[in-house]
C-alpha cells in the first residue's frame, strides 16, 4: 500500500507547484483501500479541508491511474509524532501471548451479564499460576472438568488481595463457557445475609432458599463476614446441605479456615472442609515477576526486566498492592517521559512505602510488642524461658527483621538475647508458624497496626 | 473589492491577525492576509495550517470581492498612518490600492485561489461552552505555565480540556509539575481534548478590554474560540493525555498554611544560592511551628530563612525554586496551602480558600 501511495504522490507532484505539493502532501499516507473506500491520513483538520476542497479530483485520478478502484475518499487525522528514538528495550511478545491477550480483551469487552454475579473479566487465562497457588488452581481445573464430584465443597482461603475472588469467579466463568445452561450464582456473603434479612422483613423468609435450590453451582465469597450472623448461618447451612445432597458444586472463600472464624458452628465448619481446604499464599519473588510480566503484556506496555524485579522485590504485601504500584509507576513513566527503570534509579518513585509505612524506632517496636502481650519491656528482654515471654520475644525479632530491616546482630541486642543465631532461629520459627497458625497471623497484623497507627 | 474603515480599527485587527502569518517558506501565500467581502461582511483571515484567526471587521462601506496581501507589510503600513484617518482599500485583479488622505500605495497581492480553505466547526455535533473572558484568561495563564515544549511528547505541549464529574477543567503538565483549574461546574456535555498551547496563547493575545464572554466549541479534531469579533480555529493535538487525576496526591501527611508573598520572598532569597545546584532548595517543617527554606551553594555559602507557620509534623522536601516561584505567582490568595509527604510524593500547592486551582510539583531526589 505504501508503494502505491508513493506512485500516486509522484504523479500528483508533476501536476501542482512544488510549494503546494510539499505543503499539502508531505505528511500524507494511505491508510486503507478496503471496499474501494479510500482513507488518507493527514496531519490535521486544516489539511482535510484543503485536500477535499482543492485536490480531490487530482487524488482520485492519480489513484485510478495506479489501478485502485475509488468509490469515495475519506480523510483521517493521523498525527505522526516525530519521536526521538528512545533507547527502550522492546521485547517482542511471543505471538501466542498477544493472541491470548486479544482473546481476553475481546472476551472482557463483550460483557454479558446473566445476573449470576459473575464478572467475566476474571478468567483462568489471566490468572497467573505460580508456586503460591498451583494446588488451588489444579483443584479448580478439576472442578471445571467435573463439577460437584471430587472437590465438593471447594474451600479456598488466603489473605486479602491474593486472588481468591479472581479464581472462584474464573471457575464460574469457565463452567458457563462449557455449558451455557449451567445455573451459577456468585455472591459475597454480605449480600447473602442482607438479602436474607430483606426476605425475612418482607415475610418471605421461608421462600428464601428456593432460589438456591435450582442452582448447579453456588459460589460464596468472603465467608469470614458470617461472624455473629447466626440466623444467616443456619440458613446457609440448610442451603448447603440441600445442594450437597444433590451433588451440586459449592465453592466458598474466606480469609482463614472455618474453624478459626469465631461463632461458626462446628458442624458447618467441618462440612466446609470435607473435601480439603486450599490456600492461596503470598507469591514468591519469581511468582511476582511472572504476575507483573503478564500484566505488562496485558496492558501492552514495555517495561525493563530490572524494573519488574525491583517492584517485585519491594512490594511484600499482596498482589493487589503489587499491581497497584505497577500501574502507578507506569503512569509516572508516561507523564515524566522516562522509562520505569530510569524513574526508579533517580529515586522518583518509592515503592517500598506500601509495605514499610512510616519509620519507627526499634525501641518503640519492642515496647509495642511487649505491651501487646501484656508484658513489661524488660521481661521481654530478659532471659526468661517461659513460653509466652519467649513467644513474644520471637515475634519482636520477626517484626524488627521484617519491618525495620535490622541485622540479626542488632536485633539480638534489642531483645536481649545472646547472639544472632538465636535471632535467626526465632525468625524462622515465626515464619514457619505463620503458615499454619492464623491466630499468630492476626496477632502480627494487629501489632503492626499498633506500631504504625 | 473595496472597504472603508478607520485607521484604529484596521490597525488593531491587522496587528492581531498578522502574528501567525509568518515563517512558512514552503507556501508563501501563508504570509498573506485574506481580505474577503461577502454580502457586505468583511473578514480578515490568516492561517499557519495549525490554526487560523478570523477578524470580522466592522466597516463603514464595502463592495464584495476577495484578495490576499502580505500581512506584515499591510499591518506595518497601516499602523504608521496617522490616527483618525479613514482608510480605503480597493483591489483590481491582484493590485491592491490603499489610500488614506494624502497617503497612497499599491501593494502587489495574490489571487485568493491558492489561499487554503479553512476547516469549519460542525455546529450540529459541536460541544459548546461559554464563560467570562477574564476568568478564562486567568485560568489559561495559571495552567499553561506547566505545559511542555518538548515536541517529542506532543500530548504535553497542549492544555487538556476535560470533564470530570460534570466539571469542565483544564490541565497541563511537563512531567515535573502539573496544573489544573476547574472552569465550569455542572456542565452537561463531556469533552477530552488537547488544545495546543501556542493556539491558546494567540487566543489570549487577541483578548481586549471590550470583550466579556468567550465561546469555546469542540469537534472531533478541531476547536473554535469566539471572542468579540474574532474567531480562532485550531487543530487539536491527536494524542492521549495522561490520566492526571491519579497524580494529584491524596494522602500528603504534612501540610502547612503559609503567606504567599513571604514564601515567595524567601524562595527568591534561597534561589540565589541555589543557582549552582540547578535551583534546588530545601523546604523543611520542624516542630514546633517553623517552616524553613534553605539552600546551599558550596562556593558561595548558604541561606536559611524561617517562616512562622502551624506545623504538626516534621519533614523536608527538595524542590526546584523556579517551579515553586511559578506556582506562587499562579496562586492568588494571601494564604496558601503547601503540603508534602515524608515519602516520595508530589508537593501539592493550593489556595487556602478556593479549591479551583491545583498546582503540583515533583520533588527532587535529595
Amino acid at each position: 500500500m505504501y508503494d502505491v501511495w508513493q506512485n500516486v504522490l509522484a504523479e500528483i507532484e508533476q501536476q501542482i507547484s512544488a510549494a503546494n505539493f510539499s505543503t499539502w502532501f508531505q505528511d500524507t499516507s494511505l491508510i486503507s483501500t478496503d471496499n474501494n473506500r479510500i482513507i488518507i491520513g493527514v496531519k490535521n483538520s486544516f489539511y482535510v479541508k484543503q485536500l477535499r476542497a482543492r485536490y480531490l479530483d487530482l487524488i482520485s485520478t492519480a489513484l485510478r491511474n495506479n489501478n485502485i478502484k475509488v468509490e469515495n475518499i475519506d480523510f483521517e487525522v493521523q498525527s505522526i509524532p516525530k519521536l526521538k528514538s528512545r533507547s527502550r528495550e522492546i521485547v517482542k511478545s511471543p505471538k501466542q501471548i498477544t493472541e491470548r491477550i486479544k482473546t481476553i480483551k475481546t472476551r472482557a469487552s463483550s460483557t454479558e451479564n446473566h445476573n449470576n454475579g459473575l464478572n467475566n473479566k476474571y478468567t483462568l487465562d489471566n490468572f497467573v499460576i505460580g508456586s503460591n497457588n498451583e494446588l488451588a488452581v489444579a483443584a479448580a481445573k478439576s472442578i471445571i472438568a467435573s463439577p460437584g464430584t471430587r472437590y465438593n465443597p471447594f474451600f479456598l482461603y488466603g489473605g486479602p488481595g491474593l486472588g481468591k475472588t479472581h479464581l472462584v469467579q474464573a471457575i464460574g466463568n469457565e463452567l458457563i463457557k462449557n455449558n451455557p445452561d449451567y445455573k451459577i450464582f456468585y455472591t459475597p456473603i454480605s449480600h447473602f445475609y442482607s438479602d436474607f434479612i430483606d426476605a425475612i422483613q418482607s415475610g418471605k423468609g421461608k421462600d428464601f432458599n428456593r432460589k438456591f435450590q435450582k442452582l448447579d453451582c453456588l459460589i460464596i465469597d468472603d465467608f469470614q463476614f458470617i461472624v455473629n450472623k447466626e440466623k444467616s448461618q443456619e440458613e446457609f447451612f440448610n442451603i448447603f446441605n440441600d445442594l450437597y445432597q444433590l451433588n451440586k458444586q459449592i465453592i466458598v472463600t474466606s480469609d482463614r479456615l472455618p474453624s478459626q472464624i469465631k461463632t461458626v458452628d462446628e458442624r458447618l465448619a467441618s462440612r466446609l472442609t470435607w473435601a480439603g481446604a486450599f490456600d492461596l499464599q503470598l507469591p514468591k519473588f519469581e511468582d511476582k515477576c511472572a504476575i507483573l510480566r503478564a500484566k505488562a503484556e496485558l496492558m501492552g506496555v514495555d517495561i525493563e526486566p530490572e524494573a519488574i524485579e525491583y517492584i517485585a522485590e519491594n512490594v511484600n504485601t499482596n498482589i493487589r498492592d503489587l499491581e497497584g504500584e505497577f500501574s502507578t509507576i507506569l503512569l509516572m513513566s508516561e507523564v515524566r517521559g522516562l522509562t520505569p527503570l530510569e524513574l526508579i534509579k533517580n529515586g522518583s518513585v518509592n515503592v517500598s512505602r506500601a509495605s514499610k509505612l512510616r519509620p519507627v524506632s526499634s525501641k518503640q517496636a519492642v515496647e509495642k510488642v511487649a505491651k501487646y502481650y501484656n508484658l513489661a519491656t524488660k521481661d521481654l528482654q530478659s532471659k526468661s524461658r517461659v513460653s509466652n515471654i519467649k513467644n513474644a520475644r520471637q515475634v519482636a525479632m520477626y517484626i524488627l527483621s521484617k519491618e525495620l530491616n535490622l541485622s540479626t546482630n542488632k536485633i539480638a541486642s534489642e531483645v536481649g538475647v545472646k547472639d544472632h543465631t538465636t535471632v535467626m532461629h526465632g525468625i524462622k520459627k515465626i515464619e514457619k508458624d505463620l503458615k499454619l497458625n492464623f491466630a499468630l497471623r492476626d496477632q502480627i497484623e494487629e501489632i503492626k497496626e499498633k506500631i504504625y497507627g | 473589492m473595496k472597504i472603508k474603515v478607520t485607521q484604529e480599527k484596521l490597525s488593531k485587527a491587522l496587528n492581531n491577525i498578522s502574528r501567525i502569518a509568518v515563517g512558512k517558506v514552503t507556501l508563501p501565500i501563508l504570509n498573506n492576509v485574506l481580505i474577503r467581502v461577502d454580502n457586505k461582511k468583511v473578514s480578515l483571515i490568516t492561517t499557519n495550517l495549525d490554526m487560523a484567526i478570523i477578524d470580522f471587521l466592522p466597516v463603514s462601506s464595502s463592495e464584495d470581492g476577495v484578495v490576499t496581501v502580505p500581512a506584515k507589510l499591510l499591518a506595518e503600513f497601516v499602523s504608521n498612518l496617522p490616527k483618525g484617518e479613514t482608510i480605503e482599500i480597493s483591489s483590481k485583479d491582484t493590485k491592491v490600492t490603499i489610500t488614506a488622505g494624502k497617503y497612497s500605495s499599491v501593494i502587489n497581492g495574490t489571487l485568493a485561489d491558492d489561499f487554503p480553505e479553512l476547516p469549519e466547526i460542525n455546529e450540529k455535533n459541536a460541544i459548546i461552552y461559554k464563560m467570562g473572558i477574564d476568568e478564562f484568561k486567568t485560568s489559561v495563564n495559571q495552567v499553561s505555565i506547566a505545559s511542555s515544549n518538548d515536541l517529542s511528547r506532543p500530548a504535553l505541549t497542549g492544555v487538556y480540556f476535560n470533564t470530570n464529574k460534570n466539571t469542565l477543567a483544564i490541565a497541563a503538565t511537563d512531567g515535573y509539575r502539573l496544573t489544573e483549574k476547574k472552569l465550569i461546574e455542572k456542565v452537561e456535555s463531556e469533552v477530552a481534548a488537547i488544545v495546543p498551547s501556542s493556539s491558546l496563547q494567540e487566543v489570549l493575545r487577541s483578548i481586549n478590554d471590550e470583550m466579556e464572554e468567550i465561546e469555546i466549541s469542540f469537534n472531533d479534531d478541531l476547536v473554535r474560540f469566539r471572542l468579540g469579533e474574532i474567531e480562532i480555529i485550531s487543530k487539536l493535538i491527536d494524542a492521549s493525555f495522561p490520566d492526571y487525576q491519579r497524580l494529584i496526591p491524596k494522602d500528603n501527611n504534612i501540610s502547612v498554611a503559609l503567606n504567599r508573598e513571604e514564601l515567595s520572598r524567601v524562595t527568591k532569597l534561597a534561589a540565589l544560592f541555589a543557582r549552582s545546584v540547578g535551583g534546588s532548595i530545601i523546604c523543611e517543617t520542624t516542630t514546633p511551628d517553623t517552616f524553613s527554606v534553605k539552600s546551599i551553594a558550596n562556593e558561595f555559602g548558604e541561606n536559611d530563612s524561617k517562616l512562622e507557620a502551624k506545623v504538626d509534623k516534621a519533614g523536608k522536601v527538595n524542590l526546584n525554586s523556579r517551579f515553586l516561584l511559578d506556582a506562587l505567582n499562579a496562586l492568588e490568595e494571601t494564604e496558601i496551602n503547601f503540603s508534602f509527604s515524608d515519602h516520595v510524593a508530589p508537593i501539592l500547592l493550593t489556595n487556602k480558600k478556593s479549591d479551583k486551582y491545583t498546582h503540583i510539583i515533583m520533588p527532587l531526589s535529595s
